[in-house]
């Protein structure tokens, strides 16, 4: 159990480190430079700028003094935010991603497992096609006019719940919804599917001949094996949740890390694009790791490697 | 599932013959009768040009059918290629490769997309490349499951004793088995690389117009919800009807080819 | 299993509710004006700001020599008045004795001198170091071919006068300094603190407001100074909340948390009746670029037609935002504008012109491409100009799209055969909208150059006589827009707000400029 557990920490770091390389070139491929501005820069400006951060260094130059601050856990300076290097903007903007996506993940499994389950209980009813009618209707919803719906229903017109900002409590119910409704809908059609499965199995039928009802089937023996590929995607849809999410962290204004997948693009702010990814990539070697360590727990005919 | 078959034909008839079911073309500009209701000439309304929403759509429908099943197509071709072999190889180039798919699972889909329609370029190409270079590591992982499990079979041990090249084996004896996983998975990859394309269009990098697709429009109308719901309203009716379509699709060939899986 | 979700269950209630203890609620009667920003403010340090989010923050914040009125004019600020010397080239502003940092101690000369020099400094790489470009030595210092900060023309004489050495005559040059780039800096702060200066626990200024907290991404609030040597400022605080999405901004307005919004142009048709609802001029020009060096447009003639081919009124229609048409370049509301210059729409000249160029239809042109920024409204307008090209000149054309970075690369590399830019207003001269097109501006991206255009230019920059000056502007943009044409202006911009009628005092300037320090709220406390 310790060596497995040491051998997936120690094979995390060649991950990490292949997938810093492929974004590091990646992104220096892409056109478009950090201070390339509307109004033009004199070019003895320019250069300025670009020997403080060592941009005109040599590529492989450049890479190497990444990597070497890495080591060190620096991240770099942000190029975009003078004065903040990237571990500052990081730890300014997860904490609020991780509030914001735990309540998205609370969200998506009690109305995606509520909501599968009733549909796999009573499969082929009218229950049934009515969360799958929700659930494909979760699912196929752009998130943006998810959340542009949200808004106008719940503060526009029922003027229950903030727009947008990140005040109190009650304004971490609609970005969650926002966020969490498509993974509810996942995991409804997920343990739906793995219900109706289960069901065909010998041990339910052996269950059902010593008379046992089929809600206590259900809930004894069924569930138990049902989950389990609900908690396969746990591991990954937490770490996707706790990143935050572009789209809705602009439509509600939320101060989360999930923006800088698209901002930190748009101002070719590499060190922050580089910042992000690590943090994403860490989160899911991490969750993948739990996720196996966990599933012993639930299931006891899978025994770890 | 029946319905959703029709359904889907139809929506291939209309991509095909677009040009003659719209009453418009599709950027026909009236400035004077900008972002109308929907009324007997407009049966959608017109948008922020003057232009005809339904004609619009309908011209979307061909561009988002294109763009999602070459996507789904071509993440199954490299997903399968890359899954099979894996799987019938196994041991240590197996486990390399899925290590591999290991480190491009943690670069997040969303900054890869961005990151290769942006060197790429714009337009179609540049969507679909990089919706199908995101899409294919789900079906990569999926195929070697299959494979490792149906290479096991007694007949594949037979064609081996009886000489059959590695390359027949998998050709013949394996992938065919297959079939059924492919197929619905073709049914679910489809709606997402929709919505992909729509998050695109959102993020700046969509279609170049005066080009639309279902994820353009939706785009250019989600804003003018409170204003102008018409804009919103049928693009998104559009994606929600195909989606139930695909997704009942999949669900009724996952039951007529016995499929266990989902994911 | 049960025990397994109950666990993940409380785990993801307790740390998602567990920040509900930690926001404190803070209460109080203060009165306080809420707007929104579009992004996080990207710096502070006045010496590093470029973009118009951190000015709005730091305009009032700290004040420069001067500052504008509400004619955009400028007027004495920190300095109480200034003297020209006989050749226009030596400034010398005497400052107020009265004004003081946060901290308590005097703002003086060498304040200036300081900031000056560091915005200069090449080691500060400032992108708006070109500002201070017409002072003596200035350029060569911040190229790195003079080292010696000693000989940039910036002196202080003594601790309340500050001389400036000019190149050559700037007629502009007292608008120069109501920049924020242009305001004084604490030698001794920026050194104890380097790059963290600017935080809220260490920022010293002199302006009317204090900076009380900076949530990154997310808030900044700003406190009245109660020793500003204007006055204290009615408002007690001043909040910015970080909302890039206009929508957004909008509910927000809405539901009482906002008190100033810019309207999305989608809403603004609904908001016109709306009592809330401003519209005002906008200093910024919008306008289509021809590469001059690519066929056909290496033809004065096709450029001619093409620009003649647009029915410039369709714009305000399609925007909807109060767009002013343009077909000359210097704006509405800036010395030396002239509507009358410039390509208007007609048709059969256009045609004309086409034939005249060995075009006899449309169709006969090579492929044409035109090139903007993924922008809505760019996108809009671009729909728009292609649809009335094809429809009065026969002519089609191709629209490409790109990223913004993509497209500054791209006009620098190869510039398209059409593209779209704008620009704003730095200073309300019309030198900051015609110098753009001088055949050494990296800011000229059509590739064509013409002496007598770059000559009218550099005498207008140093003209005292405004019927003279006026002259000079009116030929140098006939030469832009009519005679050589490599642009097409296309409208001059405005600005369409809601504002709440409890807000007093606000004016609303063509350079979109928001001094808060006079702003007063009537009746109701938030």
């Amino acid at each position: 159990m310790l060596v497995y557990f040491l051998r997936r920490i120690l094979w995390a770091i060649p991950v990490l480190w292949l997938v810093a390389t492929i974004t590091f070139f990646i992104m220096h491929v892409v056109p478009g430079g950090p201070f390339d501005r509307e109004k033009k820069l004199p070019p003895e400006i320019q250069a300025n700028i670009e020997a403080k951060y060592h941009l005109d260094e040599p590529i492989l130059i450049q890479y190497s003094l990444y990597l070497k601050g890495l080591l060190k856990g620096d991240l770099g300076p942000s190029y975009k935010y003078v004065g903040r290097t990237v571990n500052d903007v990081i730890s300014d903007t997860l904490p609020v991603s991780i509030q914001l996506g735990l309540v998205a993940l609370l969200i998506a499994l009690i109305v995606g497992l509520i909501t599968g389950i009733t549909s796999g209980a009573f499969a082929n009813t009218i229950w049934d096609r009515m969360s799958m009618f929700f659930a494909t209707a979760g699912i196929s919803i752009p998130s943006f006019v998810l959340g542009a719906l949200l808004i106008l229903i719940f503060s526009h017109y029922l003027k229950l719940l903030p727009p947008a900002l990140w005040e109190n409590a009650r304004s971490v119910i609609l970005p969650a919804c926002a966020l969490g409704l498509a993974p509810a809908a996942y995991i409804a059609r997920l343990i739906r599917a793995s219900i109706l499965e289960e069901k065909h199995q010998d041990y339910v039928r052996t269950a059902r001949a010593k008379g046992f009802s089929e809600m206590m089937i259900l809930l004894r023996h069924v569930l138990k094996n049902a989950i389990a590929p609900v908690v396969t995607i746990i591991g990954p849809l937490t770490a996707t949740l706790v990143t935050g999410s572009f789209v809705v962290e602009f439509i509600f204004s939320v101060p989360g890390m999930g923006q800088f997948f698209i901002t930190a693009v748009t101002n070719r702010d590499y060190p922050l694009i580089m910042g992000v990814t690590l943090v994403y990539a860490a989160l899911i070697v991490l969750a993948n790791l739990l996720v196996d360590l966990l599933y012993p727990l639930i299931d006891p005919r899978i025994k770890l490697e | 599932m029946i319905i959703s078959l029709v359904f889907i034909i139809a929506l291939c008839v209309i991509s095909l013959l677009g040009d003659f079911i719209s009453p418009y073309a599709h950027d026909l500009q009236e400035t004077q009768n900008s972002l109308a209701s929907p009324s007997f000439e407009h049966w959608m309304g017109t948008d922020e040009l003057g232009r005809d929403l339904f004609s619009r759509l309908i011209y979307g429908t061909r561009v988002s059918m294109a763009v999602s099943l070459l996507t789904a197509l071509s993440a199954l071709f490299l997903g399968t290629c890359y899954g099979a072999i894996s799987g019938y190889v196994g041991g240590r180039v197996d486990n390399w490769m899925m290590r591999g798919i290991d480190v491009l699972y943690a670069i997040p889909d969303l900054l890869l997309i961005i990151l290769i329609t942006v060197v790429i370029g714009r337009g179609i190409t540049g969507i679909f490349l990089a919706l199908s270079l995101v899409g294919w590591i789900t079906v990569a992982r999926l195929i070697r499951g299959e494979v490792l499990r149906l290479k096991e079979n007694a007949y594949v041990e037979a064609a081996r004793a009886f000489g059959a090249t590695h390359l027949r084996i998998l050709l013949r004896h394996i992938l065919p088995n297959t079939i059924g996983v492919l197929i619905v998975t073709l049914t679910f990859r489809i709606p997402s690389a929709i919505l992909a394309e729509s998050t695109l269009s959102f993020i700046g990098l969509g279609l170049t117009p005066p080009a639309a697709s279902w994820g353009t429009l939706a785009n250019e109308g989600w804003k003018a919800l409170k204003f102008y719901p018409h804009l919103i309203l049928f693009p998104s009716l559009a994606i929600f009807i195909t989606m139930l379509a695909f997704n009942f699709l999949g669900d009724g060939l996952r039951d007529v080819f016995d499929v266990n899986q989902e994911k | 299993m049960n025990r397994f979700l109950a666990l993940l269950i409380a785990l993801s209630l307790g740390l998602g509710f567990l920040w509900v203890a930690n926001q404190k609620e803070e209460s109080g009667n203060f009165s306080a004006f809420r707007m929104n920003l579009s992004s996080e403010p990207p710096t502070l340090d006045w010496s590093l700001a470029t973009d118009n989010v951190s000015i709005r923050v730091i305009e009032n914040l700290m004040e420069g020599l001067t500052e504008y009125d509400a004619e955009l004019r400028p007027i004495p600020a920190i300095a109480k008045r200034w003297d020209v010397s006989e050749d226009g080239r030596v400034y010398t502003f005497y400052l107020r004795p009265d004004v003081y940092w946060s901290d308590g101690l005097q703002v003086t000369a060498q304040h200036f001198e300081y900031a000056w020099k560091r915005l200069l400094n090449p080691k500060t790489a400032s992108e708006y170091a070109y500002f201070l470009y017409d002072i003596q030595n200035a350029a060569e210092y911040n190229a790195g071919t003079i080292k010696d900060a000693a000989l940039v023309g910036v002196k202080t004489l003594d601790h309340l006068s500050f001389q400036v050495t000019l190149k050559k005559q700037a007629v502009y040059f007292p608008a120069i300094t109501t920049f924020t780039a242009t305001f004084p800096q604490r030698q001794d702060l920026i050194e104890k603190y380097g790059d963290r200066w600017t935080d809220p626990a260490y920022l010293v200024v002199c302006g009317p407001f204090l900076l009380k907290e900076w949530h990154h991404e997310y808030r900044l609030t700003l406190v009245a100074n109660e020793d500003y040597y204007g006055g204290r400022p009615s408002l007690d605080r001043v909040i910015f909340y970080v909302v890039s999405e206009e929508t957004t901004a909008l509910t927000l307005y809405e539901t009482g948390d906002l008190d100033r919004v810019t309207l999305p142009p989608i809403a603004i048709p609904k908001y016109k009746s709306h009592p809330d609802y401003v519209q005002a001029p906008f200093l910024r020009g919008y306008y289509y670029g021809f590469n001059v060096e690519k066929a056909p447009f290496d033809d004065v003639r096709v450029r001619q037609a093409f620009s003649m081919a647009i029915n410039r009124e369709e714009i305000p229609r399609i925007l909807k935002g109060g767009e002013l048409p343009a077909t000359s370049w210097i704006p509405a509301g800036m010395f030396a504008h002239n509507p009358t210059i410039g390509l208007s729409f007609n048709l059969k000249k256009a045609q004309r012109l086409l034939t005249e160029a060995g075009y006899d239809s449309g169709s006969d042109l090579p492929p044409i491409t035109l090139a903007f920024n993924t922008d809505p409204t760019n996108r809009l307008l671009a729909q728009n100009i292609q649809a009335q090209w094809k429809r009065n000149l026969g002519v089609s054309v191709l629209l490409d799209n790109m990223e913004w970075k993509v497209y500054l690369g791209q006009l620098k590399q190869d510039a398209p055969q059409v593209f779209r830019l704008g620009w704003g207003a730095d200073y309300p001269d019309p030198d900051n909208f015609m110098n753009l097109f001088t055949s050494t501006s990296g800011n000229n991206n059509t590739r064509w150059g013409n002496p007598d255009y770059d000559r009218l230019i550099s005498e207008g920059a140093s003209e005292l006589d405004a019927s003279k000056r006026l002259h000079l502007y009116d030929k140098a943009q006939r030469i832009l827009t009519e005679s050589d044409a490599p642009i097409m202006p296309l409208f001059f911009a405005a600005q369409n707000l809601l504002i709440r009628p409890s807000i007093e005092g606000l004016t609303i300037n063509a350079m979109d400029l928001l001094s808060l320090k006079k702003v007063r709220l009537k009746g109701e406390i938030h």
